[in-house]
Order: C-alpha cells, then structure tokens, then sequence
C-alpha cells in the first residue's frame, strides 16, 4: 500500500482495534466462510497451520509456472515468498521484473506484470458471506487477482474473517492500514496509503480463484 | 528506490524481491567484481552492490574481519553464506548453478545458449531429442545483453535481447531441455559414431551429435591500457549490469554495428552525454537504419564519423579518450569520458572445439556444408560417401549454427533460423546412424 506521500507516521492501531481484528476466528466461523466462498465460485480449503498452507500452495503451483507473489507478510511468515522466489522451481515474475531496465523495458515489464500465469497473494479481510477485501497502495496487485492472472491463490490467516463489507473496510482503515504503514516505511522509507480498494464478491471463472483460510493468525 | 530516482513508477515497490538478496561489497575499479555482476545480471539474479567506501552501508553487511581489502570482492549469499574474495565460479557454486548432467547420454549437444543455441534446444526438445546445452556465461549471447530489439518479427513494440533469453529458456526447459550453466568448452572428442564433450568443472556429456553455437566474443580494443582497465571504465558489450552507475555520466561507445548502436540508445536514458565512435566514414554501412534514425534522434548523443581510439587518459580508473579523426587518422583529439562500452565486430568463438580438426576460415568461423572443400585438405578424415550436410562441419554429425559458422549472417534472427535448421539436419545424421 505505499505511495510514498503519507506526511507522517501512522499511530499504531488502538488496543480496541488489535482485540477486534487480531484475534484468530473461531474453526466455525473460518468454516462457514469457506463454505460462503465457494458459493461465491471460489474453491476454499482450510488447513490448519502456516506449514499446510505453504503445501497447499506447492501442490497448487506447477514446476516451472510463472509466478507473481504479492508483496504480503502472510507469504514471507510462512514461507512461500521464499518458495516462490529462492526455490528454481518456478519463474519468479518479481525477479525478472526487478532485472529489467526501467529506463528501455516499460511496455514489458507492464505486460508481464499485468498477467502472469499465478498470482499468490493474501486478502485484508474475508467476509462471512465470501466477500474478499484486498488493499493496495499502487494498485497494480489488484489488477491480476480480478481478471489479469490465470490464477489466483490467496492465503488469507484466520483473524481476517470479518462479519460484513463495511466491518472489513473498517479493518482495512484501523487495523492494517497503521500496520502496512509502519512496514512500509521500514522498507521502503514511505508511508502508505489507502488508494484502491478491491472487493471481489463472486468470480465467474470457475476454479480461477483458490483461498486458503489458515486456523492460525498470519499477517496484518 | 535508490537505484531509479525520478517520478515514482508502478514498479518501485511491486518489481523488487522481497526476500534476501545477494549481496556484493568491492571496488568499483574491480574486473572481478565487474565479472561477478555481469554474470548475475545477465542470468536474473538480483543482487545489491555496495562499494567498499561507503562505509555505513559496509558496516551494515560485513563484518570488521570481512573488510580486508585483499579479500574482496566479497560476496553475500541469500542463505548468508559469505564468499571472500568471491569469483564468477565461486558465486555460481554457491547459487546451486553447477547442476550435473541428468542422464548418462544424449542425443545432442548443444555448445553455447545464445539465439542459435536455444532455438536449436527449444526445437530438439519439443521434437523429443534428449538435448542438453551448455553455456559459459549466460542463456542469451551476445544477443542477450542487447536492450531492445526493435526489428524482431512479432514484437511490433520490441524485446529486449534479455527478455528474449529468459523466454527462450523456460520454452526450452519446458520441453526438457537441459542446460548446464557457467562451464566453458574445454574439448570435443569422437566416441564411436558420437562425440563427447568436456566441460571446464570436467563434467563429461557424450552424445549422438552436437550443434557448435558458440558465437564471437567482442573484438579486442588494440589500444596500451586497454586490458588494465576492465571493469574500471572500460567493458566489453553494452554491459547492461553498468548502465545504471552511468546516471549523469559521459559515456562513449565504440563501434558501428547494430550493438554499438543499441548500447548507444540505451546508455542515452542514463548517461549526461554519449559518443558513439565509430571507425568509417559512415555509420550507415553497418547499422541499421531504424537504428540510425533513432540515434540521431537522441539530444544527448553524439556520432563521430572516421575516428578511432588511439589512447586513454587514466589514474586508477578511465577518465577520457585519445582519438584519431579524419580519413586519414592524422588528426587527434581529447575526450573526457567516464565510461568506454566496446562494441566492435567480433571474434569467433571456437576455445575448446580447436583441437578436434574443425575447417575454419582465414577469420576463424567454422565451415560448413560445401563450403567445407574450399579449406585446404577440408574433407581429408571425411568418410561418408554424401557430402557434409548444409549446416554441417568436415566431421560427420558435428554441426555449426549462429555467428560462430563461416558466412553466417550476423542478426539474431538468422541464427535463430540456423538454430532451428541445425536441428532438421541433426535428425538426418541420426537417421542415418540408425539406418532408418
């Protein structure tokens, strides 16, 4: 979510915020998102730890498939930015994308941004009817996981269930935004921002989009 | 980021590695170090250059015992594992670049992974030959390291000669080609109706037959100094690894090719001023004229005509050129540069497959189907009773593709053809080794 224009450091999110949006769902709850997901034409697995998920997504991932990871703190906790990047198994798009000259290679580096084969990301909120909210500073995350990918995996922990479209705005603005922006400027020197918003209620294209619900707290 | 200051782009936080980077600390004025960033840039690896004089920065990723300037280059792997002093063949190794070869034997081999190489993977695999190929530096030749090639049928908006490079590969890796990277040709060897090739690590790979795609090395610079000052201002090629360092610098490139004149544009978005050189009286004898256009186009780029170097002005590092101008060469002129890319013509590349009897030309480039007997005693060990086929060498099932063959011609489209034609004729030797 960088931008590179916040003025000044955001406040770390209140203590009534971390005890509404850090604190790990109930199996029932994460249960019954699945089942709201897959309605919503999604495929939906619940796996118990951060360890099964990173499984999941190596079963999901052919040898040698071009890959975008999102930046996402979820892919760095449990390893599958590690996968994806450092393994030889896959064509890391971040990679590729960081060699190239930005000076002489702007119409490639958007093409290949814009649609890789996988991208693997995470979500800032999961809803209980299946809705998914994904933030994003430059925007350009966005644009793959709604139609640009030719398929998405996203790996979303399970204090992010939240119980509606505008309590997971609210987790956005309260909880992840504070968050981001202190990573952010850690790694980037920048603060961030809340400049797009994407909320995918349903998708069309049937096993297009996978979800991975984690029964463990991962990421903001 | 640091490395492109200017207006902020889609790809400043979203095309960057978000896990541990490689890590290299020297001098500038290094040619290993310079040798150790080419070789990663060109085969994808990211990597951060820290030079030895910025000292927080040093203090951040070495240790006060890893500071030894006699140890550098250092190198810092992702897994943390530190190489000092670091070399091209150390860094690989410690990348895991150095696979073994899978199976015992091939039907092909395939010597170099530039344009002619990979096309002739890319089709050997996909027609099902058990095809390896081996490269020394990096998938992509010399075409590899070509910023944008603007003339490449089916990229009406171009491809640079990287990107071309890491398509190429993951095409032939996914029809099954193998490619061992960062070994040299040491030997090729008859064995039976075969051959056997040796690599510089001393890995062994005989096969049915074997396509020679090695291509030209960049034509030395006959200039005193010249060699000294590797990686200290002066480089071979359009060494994409440099154009960043050369923001807000003077540049010159030397040469009238279309490389030359590739580097120049590239080099324009980087560089404050850039001297294309070139040696005859008009660089429309060698260049394309797309090429031309563009570079005349350009506000920061210079072309001068009839000029050749003959001096360089240095302290530890390049700091201008002597020329020679005019047809006659009689006049000379001072040009304060900070950098000097050489990309002059070039020279076949044939280390390694010399002692196995290849008829070769006055220049060097190995000959091919009939033009075979116009070698003296070209056809001496020739024991077949057809003649060498088109793309074949005087040694039967022994191929030659790309730049590296007498009378090729220098595009990369053209080897890419021959790449591809290799393989056809490659498909006849084994037939005919089978009796089908």
């Amino acid at each position: 979510m960088s931008d590179g224009t916040a003025p000044a450091p955001l406040a770390p999110p209140a203590d009534g915020v971390v005890a509404e949006f850090a604190h790990l769902a109930t199996d029932e709850r994460i249960e019954h998102a699945a089942a709201a997901l897959a309605s919503a034409g999604m495929t939906a697995m619940v796996v118990a730890s951060g360890e099964e998920a990173r499984r999941a997504v190596e079963d999901l991932l052919p040898f040698g498939a071009e890959v975008f990871n999102n930046t996402s703190r979820t892919l760095e906790a449990i390893g599958v930015a590690e996968d994806i990047e450092r393994s030889g198994r896959y064509q890391p798009l971040r990679l590729r994308l960081y060699q190239m000259d930005r000076e002489m290679q702007q119409h490639e580096m958007r093409n290949l941004a814009a649609s890789p084969d996988y991208v693997v990301g995470s979500a800032h909120a999961v809803t209980e009817n299946g809705s998914l909210l994904v933030a994003s500073a430059s925007g350009s995350q966005l644009g793959p996981i709604v139609s640009g990918g030719g398929h998405v995996i996203l790996v979303v922990g399970g204090q992010k269930i939240v119980a509606d479209v505008a309590t997971g705005m609210r987790r956005i603005y309260t909880y992840c935004l504070p968050l981001e922006d202190h990573r952010a400027r850690e790694a980037y020197g920048v603060g961030s921002g809340v400049n797009n918003i994407l909320i995918l209620n349903r998708s069309i294209a049937p096993r297009r989009i996978t979800v991975i619900l984690v029964r463990e707290p991962l990421g903001f | 980021m640091s490395d492109h200051p200017g207006e902020p782009s889609m790809f400043d936080y979203d095309a960057r590695p978000v896990t541990a980077q490689i890590v290299l600390v020297g001098e500038r004025a290094s040619s290993v170090g310079y040798a150790i960033r080419d070789f990663l840039s060109r085969n994808g690896f990211p990597y951060e250059w820290v030079d030895i004089e910025n000292r927080s920065r040093v203090d951040e990723v070495l240790a006060a015992d890893d500071r030894d300037r006699r140890r550098l280059p250092v190198c810092v792997l992702p897994d943390g594992a530190r190489l000092a002093p670091a070399s091209v063949q150390g860094v690989a190794a410690g990348l895991g670049m150095l696979s073994p070869p899978s199976v015992s034997s091939y039907d092909l081999t395939i010597v170099g992974a530039g344009p002619a190489g990979l096309a002739a993977s890319v089709y050997a695999a996909s027609e099902g030959l058990r095809t390896v190929a081996i490269e020394a530096i990096a998938p992509g030749g010399q075409a590899g390291t070509t910023s944008m090639i603007e003339n490449y049928l089916g990229f009406p908006q171009g491809i640079s000669g990287g990107e071309l490079a890491v398509r190429a590969t993951a095409q032939a890796r996914r029809f099954g080609a193998e490619i061992l990277l960062a070994r040299t040709l040491a030997g090729i060897a008859r064995d039976g109706p075969g051959y056997v090739v040796e690599l510089s690590d001393g890995t062994i790979v005989p096969s049915l037959a074997v396509v020679l795609a090695t291509g030209v090395d960049w034509r030395r610079l006959d200039v005193p100094g010249v060699e000294q000052l590797l990686g200290a201002g002066v480089y071979y090629g359009a060494a994409p690894s440099e154009a960043v360092t050369c923001r807000g610098c003077r540049v010159a490139v030397v040469g009238g090719g279309n490389s030359a004149g590739q580097a120049a544009v590239r080099f324009s978005r980087y560089a404050s001023h850039v001297t294309l050189l070139v040696r005859g009286h008009d660089v429309g004898a060698s260049m394309s004229q797309y090429l031309i256009d563009r570079v005349r186009a350009l506000g920061n780029v210079d072309v001068r005509e009839s000029t050749r170097v003959v001096g360089l002005d240095s302290d530890e590092r390049l700091r201008g050129l002597v020329l020679a101008t005019g047809d006659g060469g009689t006049a000379t002129d001072r040009l304060p540069v900070d950098s000097l890319f050489i990309c002059i013509g070039g020279e076949p590349r044939t280390d390694g497959a010399a002692t196995i009897g290849l008829a070769v030309d006055a220049a060097g480039y190995v000959r091919t189907g009939p033009d075979v007997d116009a070698a003296p005693g070209g056809r001496d060990g020739w024991t077949l009773d057809r003649q060498p086929l088109p793309l074949e060498t005087n040694l039967p099932g022994l191929f030659a593709a790309g730049d590296v063959r007498s009378g090729s011609i220098k595009r990369c489209s053209a080897a890419i053809g021959e790449g591809a034609m290799a393989v056809a004729l490659v498909h006849r030797r084994l037939a005919e080794l089978t009796g089908e």
